[in-house]
């Protein structure tokens, strides 16, 4: 198995450390703050009125979710009405089966017999897809799938999971990609931009020539018009969904906007967040199959509506995490993840967005160090389109992470129970503060941090200093000074 | 219950629950978000069109447009084009001026007849795509096209050289008019697939560097007749 389908998590600190330890990933990611976080951060002092049109795409995406069920069934009805299908699955399991059934019933049968994959499937981006792990149920339904996203299929290539989510191999070098292409290439490539392109432009081609089916994910879906919105750079996007005779897109409950007038909204904050562009280079909406007396696009459309925990979230104080159109600003603009790259989060999510996330999707206790995979500094949140409060969220879920049984320690239980049983006894307290400033308040005068507590306090001071006691009491300087002081 | 209603049934009690955990939002007024492109559109959107990455050229009058894109043929060195069928481009005299430069014209008619690998074969092979627009948006310099039996999609994505021929009475300021136009046009009959352009085809999957055609057309030229 490779690293592409996680099968065991990752330690995030193990994985920070070896992150912080690699300078390569260092200057990449040192780089990322300059570009693409300062394009984000140019583009909303070039808006006018910023955070009100931020405020507004909120305010859509609030609206949404109050009545999620109702939008739901109207873009059903839609996309049925222009002549598309809509298949629902619960879970990621069952959109796999769903996708891999819808190719099976395409199959020639003379394809399956010669022993090569049965269908040729092209994906356009999709972090959805990622979740579900989609590439890998293809595979084992012997259906070759490409990625042609640049970043993905060299990812792909490499059998790496995406580091960031819209430069899914930021975490590689020219070198590295260089190498990585030469493969498929069957001949040494130079470490050149162009030429790389190049190559995974004719490539990638032929497997668009070629392919049976296109798969893409969907920014956002109009419930009004039964239409999915596709939003690329690259185009590939668009040749997913022009040249295959079926297009089957995945989405998120959440992606769905009651209208198309709420579409401009979104799409001026998205392309502005991710890559600090006006709009992105392309942005299709696509209502349907091809009609009568067109030459391209697909034959067939399918939209598969995935709920995979995000209903659980709906109806949870985590509700807003739900508001995400994935644009990774949050990454960008986050001390964290500019230290440690996306791979350390472990997850198909990564950066501050990707901490609250992975462990809604992935479980709270498998995923413990994420929430705290923040300095809480708000970063994220400035920079996030839609205003998402995500510190609030780290501290909801480090709240409850205290009630998974996994984690609950019976020291930790009885050493806060003996701090709050002292603080409820004011002649306790004061008793306790005065002996703390009298020992190691005094004994630590001239240094007045400890580096290492004993027993199994130690846990505390592993990365962090703690603050020794006072030398003197606040309520004893008070009584000799500070009452004069204030008159 | 099928797995269809029993997702939905989910999604309304959620739906329901999650109401006590709605954000607080300050009130927007109407005309926030809407940006517009003052002054003259043919001017900005020529001057968008160049800060993305295309090449624009404004002209007087079809005559000129015409002598343009004869230039762009020449220096694209293009054997074949891939055309929609387009007032605008019968206007400007397109496939006699194409007959003239010794360039195959591949539109729908010739399409139409082949079968469908056929097809496939002869558009990803052309060399340049000459399609107009529905809308040209100003602010972004973004050209709105609309999938129709004889303006294929292909046209502006498939060959490496995209030429879109724009009059001035088609560009509007803002994103938000262009939607409301497609709005105007009536939602049953949106067609299958709205495609917005705003520049050549971009990535920066390698080192976060910009790089050009890497799945669409890498030159983006767009001749602009007031």
């Amino acid at each position: 198995m490779t690293d592409y389908v996680r099968e065991t998590h990752h330690e995030f600190l193990a994985a920070s450390k070896e992150a912080l330890a690699d300078p390569r990933l260092q200057q990449i990611l040192g780089q990322l703050g300059d570009t693409l976080g300062r394009r984000n951060r140019e583009a909303w002092a070039a808006l006018p009125n910023s955070d009100l049109i931020r405020e507004r795409a909120r305010a859509i995406k609030d609206q949404t979710l109050a009545e999620l069920d109702q939008h739901l069934e109207t873009l059903e009805k839609n996309v049925i009405a222009r002549g598309g299908h809509v298949h629902w699955a619960d879970d990621g399991a069952e959109a796999c089966r769903i996708i891999v059934d819808l190719i099976r019933q395409r199959q020639k049968p003379a394809r399956s017999v010669s022993g090569g994959p049965i269908a040729t499937v092209v994906k356009s981006k999709s972090m959805t897809s990622e979740e579900i792990h989609l590439n890998h149920a293809l595979e084992v339904a012997g259906i070759e799938a490409v990625e042609t996203d640049l970043g993905e299929y060299i990812i792909q290539l490499a059998h790496h999971r995406p580091s960031h989510i819209v430069a899914p191999a930021i975490h590689l070098s020219a070198d590295q990609i260089a190498e990585i292409l030469s493969k498929p290439a069957g001949k040494r490539l130079p470490a050149e931009r162009e030429t790389l392109a190049q190559f995974a432009r004719r490539a990638l081609r032929q497997k668009f020539a070629e392919a049976d089916v296109g798969i893409s994910g969907a920014n956002f879906a109009i419930a009004e018009t039964g239409s999915i919105v596709l939003v690329t750079n690259e185009g590939n996007g668009r040749l997913t969904c022009a040249l295959p005779r079926c297009h089957i897109a995945v989405m998120g409950i959440e992606k769905v906007i009651p209208r198309l007038d709420d579409l401009p909204y979104l799409l001026k904050v998205l392309a502005r967040a991710a890559t600090g562009q006006k709009l992105s280079i392309y942005t299709q909406l696509i209502t349907g199959p091809r009609k009568p007396g067109e030459l391209d696009g697909p034959e067939e459309f399918h939209l598969v509506i995935l709920d995979n925990g995000r209903s659980r979230i709906l109806g949870s104080p985590l509700r807003e995490s739900l508001f995400c159109i994935r644009c990774g600003a949050c990454l960008n603009a986050c001390p964290i993840y500019r230290s440690v790259g996306g791979h350390a989060y472990g997850g198909v999510y990564a950066g501050p967005i990707g901490a609250v996330l992975t462990p809604l999707y992935d479980g709270l206790s498998a995923n413990h160090h994420l929430p705290h995979a923040s300095s809480l500094c708000g970063a994220c949140q400035a920079a996030c389109p839609v205003k998402i409060q995500i510190p609030e969220l780290l501290i909801r879920l480090r709240e409850q992470l205290h009630d998974e049984p996994e984690q609950k320690s019976r020291f930790e239980a009885l050493s806060y129970g003996l701090w709050a049983w002292t603080l409820k006894r004011p002649w306790l307290y004061r008793l306790s503060t005065w002996l703390a400033t009298r020992t190691i308040g005094r004994w630590k005068r001239s240094d007045p941090w400890i580096s290492r507590l004993p027993g199994q306090l130690a846990g505390w001071t592993k990365r962090r200093d703690f603050p020794t006691p006072a030398a003197n009491r606040f309520r004893d300087w008070w009584h000799k000074e500070g009452r004069n002081e204030s008159a | 219950m099928s797995p269809r209603d029993s997702l939905l049934a989910r999604v309304r009690q959620a739906a329901e629950r999650g109401r006590q955990y709605r954000v607080h939002l300050q009130p927007v007024p109407a005309e926030i978000g809407y940006l517009g492109a003052g002054g003259d559109l043919c001017q900005r959107f020529a001057a968008e069109v160049n800060a993305v990455g295309g090449q624009v050229f404004v002209v007087a009058d079809l005559e000129a447009a015409r002598q343009r894109l004869q230039l762009l043929l020449q220096e694209s060195g293009a054997k074949s084009a891939l055309c929609w069928n387009h007032d605008l481009l019968d206007r400007i005299g397109l496939t006699e001026l194409l007959t003239s430069a010794e360039v195959l014209t591949v539109n729908q008619s010739q399409l139409a007849v082949l079968s469908m690998e056929e097809q496939r074969t002869c558009v990803l092979s052309c060399d340049v795509g000459i399609t107009s627009c529905d809308r040209a948006i100003a602010e972004t310099g973004t050209l709105l096209m609309c999938s129709r039996p004889g303006q294929e999609r292909v046209a502006s994505l498939l060959p490496p050289v995209h030429i879109a021929v724009v009059e001035s009475r088609q560009i509007v300021p803002d994103l938000i008019d262009g939607i409301r136009w497609l709005n105007d046009q009536g939602l049953e009959q949106l067609p299958s697939n709205v495609t917005l352009i705003t520049g050549p085809s971009k990535t920066g999957d390698i080192e976060l560097q910009l790089t050009t055609g890497v799945h669409g057309p890498g030159k983006w030229w767009v001749i602009v007749v007031r």
